[in-house]
Order: structure tokens, then sequence, then C-alpha cells
């Protein structure tokens, strides 16, 4: 060992040995375990709304609500029964403008689609078609079929367990 | 999106603003980078393992679940490491560990912290001599903190092994300048003394 180190020389020896320490790392799953008591924040309207969802779910919660809602719904028909019934002209009358409005725009409609159907050719066509009887059924046939073929598979598909369940099933 | 990659690239403030956000990418972003350095101080102050990650976990769960409070006016790093050297120091205080450190670091399980609290790696091209003699400094030096008292060790620990700033240093411990730059004077003289006895 050099004993004939003065204080600059240590100094300097000081300095050099400290910055060559090493950092050192915690355990490999330390960041894991951190991250699991870590909350991520969420945006506060949708926090709002599963707080509001989980405390209405409850069940005694929910009967409360739903309990209240229709006694609500209830007072609310009772009380305007008697003012409905007394301007029965006026919803009579505001009813069968409405329907009025609604028929027309439906008659408009149905117009504008005939006769699109007859210049385009499409009725044409199926006036055809119909005269042919075997090809008629031959289509409506096929139709059917994979009409009755997709909901099938749907319904296959549907009731498939879904792979991660699959695994999750296995560990 | 920004990929692991493109958090690497950003500063502590915009990975704080993204975390914010709720992007989980960009707190375990936060955590590889402080992870080590934190840990670190923190078990050079107690130097028990266990205890250690303990403080550094309760550390990086108390910022990371405060970061709506974090202002960015200041540095992160100061922020975090000023929680975990108050985790450390309250730890020192209540079971008064500082007192246990003279031996080094007996729990030291892992390679790396054998090697940080007994023996140091050497640079190229010293001789085995030198070589011995630079592995028997680098643990005394781990002893000589350990008999640091808590506010010098953390100063002197902050600005030669992570390289901070006087102010950020001053930051971090709620200290006026002048009394970090004393601090650190007074450490690095008790430091030499110690390896001058070891020396002679």
């Amino acid at each position: 060992m050099d004993k004939q180190l003065d204080h600059s020389d240590l100094d300097v020896l000081v300095i050099r040995e400290l910055s060559r320490l090493p950092n050192l790392g915690p355990s490999r799953e330390f960041g894991d375990r951190v991250m699991s008591q870590v909350t991520l924040p969420r945006p506060a309207a949708l926090v709002l709304l599963h707080r509001a969802g989980a405390w209405a779910l409850q069940p005694r919660r929910a009967l409360v609500l739903a309990t209240t809602y229709a006694t609500c719904v209830l007072l609310t028909v009772l009380l305007a029964a008697p003012w409905v019934a007394a301007h029965a002209s006026f919803f009579t009358l505001g009813a069968s403008w409405i329907a009025g409005q609604v028929g027309g725009w439906l008659d408009t409609a149905v117009m504008a689609v005939g006769s699109w159907s007859v210049r385009s050719g499409l009725v044409a066509a199926l006036r055809s078609a119909a005269g042919s009887g075997p090809r008629l059924w031959a289509t409506v046939a096929t139709a059917t079929v994979a009409y009755a073929a997709s909901g099938y598979g749907l319904h296959v598909l549907l009731r498939a367990p879904r792979r991660s369940d699959d695994l999750a099933g296995t560990l | 999106m920004p990929t692991a990659k493109d958090l690497q690239a950003l500063g502590d403030r915009e990975v704080v603003e993204l975390a914010k956000a709720g992007k989980e990418d960009a707190y375990r972003e936060l955590l590889r980078r402080y992870e080590r350095p934190v840990f670190s101080l923190i078990y050079r102050m107690v130097r028990q393992h266990a205890l250690a990650e303990d403080l550094a976990q309760e550390t990086f769960i108390k910022v990371l679940n405060a970061l709506e409070t974090y202002r960015p006016e200041y540095k992160f790093s100061s922020w975090i490491f000023k929680i975990a050297n108050n985790a450390a120091i309250d730890q020192l205080r209540r079971r008064e560990l500082d007192t246990l450190s003279l031996d080094g670091a007996p729990d030291a399980r892992t390679a790396e912290e054998i090697e940080a609290t007994a023996l140091q790696a050497t640079d190229h091209g010293e001789s085995p001599l030198e070589e011995l003699e630079s592995r028997e400094t680098g643990a005394a030096i781990e002893r000589a903190i350990g008999r640091l008292r808590p506010e010098y060790r953390t100063c002197i620990l902050l600005r030669h092994v992570e390289g901070r700033s006087y102010e950020e240093i001053a930051e971090v411990m709620d200290l006026p300048l002048g009394t970090v730059k004393t601090y650190i004077h007074r450490a690095r003289l008790e430091l030499r003394e110690y390896l001058a006895d070891l020396k002679t």
C-alpha cells in the first residue's frame, strides 16, 4: 500500500472510488410488484359512471331504484291523466296532424321506390322470373338454404368457447 | 401511441404527462429509469436488501399514485429522490440502523451487491497489485460511506454516485445550497481521513 498519499491524492481517490460505485438493482419482480399497487388514472366521467353502476347494481339498491322509478312514473301518469282528459281535443288534433305528416312521408317514399323500380327495369325482371316457375323456385330455395346455413353457422360460432377461456381453464 | 423506444427518447416531464393520461407504458418507463438509482440510494442508506426493496417499493407506489400532484416546474428526479431519501431517513431514525452500517452489508445476496459492498470492479490496464488495492479501496469506501451521518451520506451519494447538481441535492434535501456544499465537503473530508487511516 502507498503510504505517501497526500490530501489531494486522497481527494482524487475518494472521488474516483465514489464514481465507480455501481447502481444496484432490486429483484426482477420489483416492477410488477409496484405496478400491481399503482392505480392508473381513468377519465373522470368513466370513473363516475362505473361508481354509479357499481352502486346501483347492488341488489337492495337496485330494488329501491326500480321501485322509486316505478312510483315516479305512476304518479306522473296519475297527475297527468286529468289534464290529458281535459285537453283531449288538443291531443286528437295533434295526433292527426302527426299521422298526416308521417302518412305523407310514407306515401312519397312508396311512390318514389315504385317509380324507380319501374324505371330501372326491376319490375320487368321480377315478372320474367315469376314467369319461369322452376327458376323462381330454385332461387327461393337457394336463398332459404343460404339463410339457414348462415344462421346455423352464427349459432355455432357464438356457442364455441373463446380460446383465452380454454387457456385459462388449463392453468 | 408511443412505443417503448419513443418513451425512452422523451424527457421525464413528457413521460409523466403520458402517465397522467393513463398510459401504463409511461409508468413502466419511469420505473425503468429510476428503480436502480432509487434502490441504490436507499440500499446504501439502510444497508439491508429486503428493507431497501420495501422502502424503494413504498417510494414508487407513493410517487406513481400521486403523479397528479407532481409540479412540472420541479425536476421529477428531485421529487422521487426526496421521497426515497425521506423514507430511508425515517427508517434510520426509527431503527437507528446507521449504527449497524460499520460492518458493511452482511446480507448482500447478488454478485452485484457483493461487489458493491465488498469488492470493486477496476479499470483495464491495472497491475494485479493495483487491482487488489483498488478493490480494497472500493470496499473501504463503501464501509466509509456507512460511517457517515445519514445527511452526509445522502449528499455524497447523490453528488458523486448519481451525479446530481448541488442545486438538485438542495431541493431533494430541503436544505440551503451552502449547507449542501458544506455537507459534501465534510463528507469528503471524513472519507479522506478514513482512507488515509486505511492506507497508513
